[in-house]
């Protein structure tokens, strides 16, 4: 099965949310809090970025790139890239993979290639 | 409501502290306490965010209540992240202003350096989106990156202002004694010098190392009281005449634009409304500048400058001491250091010692009042103080 990230659609109004909560920021009612699971686009644009140099411990590698992308179904994510020269507004497709491996766990995220 | 005033202040050194935790924030309750002259409180408020994870210390207030023998006085610890500092003064002034009590002590107070820099960085990590931020490697250093990339982009701010900034922040530090970084900085030597590359290197492109503040140890207290007890004790009438909170998402990619800090702007134009007074009445002001973009970006949202016209108000020298709008006569958070939970009780301590005309060298003239902007998260979580000198 192919790995996705979700983003929680609201079963009344339709809003969608990444990431979860646990009552819709556009109805805001109280007395209703189900949301439906869709997959998130994977394609999309780059909005900001940045070359991390201070890693957090659990990272053996010299830089990190990190990055906010607009995904086409108009919903944004934050997420780790994988290019040389990031551009803002570049086209960028997203897969699921390891983002981030302690001792115990490995936490599945998306990382962003160059089309 | 009953008038809240500021009766007593203290301190200590922002630096690498080598005591533990509860001396680190007892020392300036001391200090605090001989400044009003009182020996006694009827309750404590202690900010503290990191006590648990990186000192192995739970319930602080309990034990600095106890070693400031002020039992059976009431005691709390306070976390709000990097905003506890002024949440812990917003419930001391509603403890006083309610009428439930008359003197409230409240203490910043944090001992970072006992761990390494990259736990400590990671300790500061743990207030972002757990699965939408923090598992990527995301880090205060790296949102701060993104959104100065942004703002670079859109309003024209260039590494030069940034710089700009922070050889500011360091000169004023320079007469701040109890200041953490006491080393006078260039644009030529961190921007423009051959050696600038290994003097400033990158952290979260583009914001280099003298973009960031230290990481720090220290504490800070001020003392609240009525009016009445405020007349007993003789003291000047610096009065806490306005707060103000607001709130915004945790993960930053919700935010519709991402360049506004929107809770920043509303937690300031609360604390305005509620002292009475406009941005533009303000004599000195202590902003978070825990990246020197944020310095330039929350003088757009207070109020001080329009939005996108900051750098452009700093490159005229408006917000240095003796301009239009000083800002962070301390050193800020950039030079005097950020120990997490002490910082807003800290700016607030400078803006009292300024409107009372006791910041020697630093000192902003004739300062009536000032204001403080205590920024939590990533700008999801803001507290904004205003204060007004009375006589």
């Amino acid at each position: 099965m192919e790995k996705n990230i979700y983003a929680y659609k609201c079963k009344r109004c339709g809003h969608l949310h990444y990431p979860y909560r646990t009552i819709c920021k556009n109805c805001g009612q109280n007395d209703h809090n189900e949301f439906e699971i869709v997959p998130l686009a994977k394609k999309g644009k780059l909005l900001t970025f940045t070359h991390l140099y201070t890693l957090p411990a659990d990272y053996e590698t010299v830089k990190l790139t990190l990055g906010i992308v607009e995904l086409d179904d108009g919903m944004r994510i934050t997420g780790q890239l994988k290019m040389d020269e990031p551009k803002i507004g570049m086209k960028v497709k997203g897969e699921v993979e390891v983002v981030r491996q302690d001792e115990y766990n490995k936490y599945l995220g998306m990382v962003f290639y160059k089309i | 409501m009953r008038d809240v005033y500021v009766v007593g202040i203290g301190i200590t050194s922002f630096t690498r502290l080598e005591y533990p935790l509860v001396e680190i924030a007892a020392y300036p309750g001391l200090m605090a306490l001989r400044d009003s002259g009182l020996d006694k409180v009827d309750h404590l408020y202690v900010a503290n965010m990191g006590g648990g994870r990186i000192n192995t210390q739970t319930g602080l207030a309990s034990a600095l209540v106890d070693h400031l023998s002020l039992t059976p006085a009431g005691a709390e610890t306070i976390e709000n992240g990097p905003a506890s500092g002024a949440s812990a003064i917003k419930q001391g002034f509603i403890a006083v202003a309610s009428g439930m009590h008359d003197v409230v002590m409240v203490i910043g107070a944090e001992r970072m350096r006992e761990v390494n820099n990259l736990e400590a960085t990671d300790f500061v990590a743990t207030l972002t989106h757990p699965h939408a931020e923090y598992i990527y490697g995301v880090t205060l250093p790296s949102l701060a990156g993104m959104f100065t990339r942004l703002y670079m982009e859109k309003y024209g701010v260039t590494s030069r202002h940034l710089g700009m900034v922070a050889v500011k922040n360091h000169a004023n530090a320079m007469d701040n004694f109890y200041a953490h970084l006491h080393q006078p900085i260039t644009l030529e030597g961190i921007l423009d010098s051959p050696e600038a590359a290994t003097n400033n290197p990158m952290v979260a492109d583009p914001l280099r190392f003298f973009d960031c503040c230290p990481v720090s140890d220290g504490g800070s207290c001020v003392i609240l009281a009525t009016g009445d007890i405020l007349k007993k004790l003789n003291k000047p009438m610096i009065r806490l005449a306005g707060i103000g909170q607001a709130t915004d998402t945790h993960a930053i990619h919700e935010r519709q634009e991402p360049t506004d800090l929107l809770a920043v702007r509303e937690a300031a134009r609360k604390s305005f409304e509620m002292a009475g007074v406009k941005p533009k009445d303000v004599d000195v002001a202590e902003l978070h500048d825990a990246f020197t973009i944020l310095e330039i970006v929350e003088s757009e949202e207070v109020g001080f400058f329009k939005k996108g016209e900051g750098h452009i108000a700093l490159e005229k020298g408006l917000t240095k001491r003796g301009g239009k709008i000083p800002i962070n006569p301390s050193g800020g958070l950039k030079a005097r250091g950020h120990p997490v939970g002490a910082t807003g009780v800290a700016q607030a301590h400078e803006i009292v010692l300024q409107l009372r005309g006791e910041a020697e060298k630093r000192q902003v003239k004739n300062a009536k009042i000032g204001f403080t902007c205590n920024f939590g998260g990533f700008g999801n979580n803001v507290v904004c103080l205003t204060f007004i000198k009375e006589k």
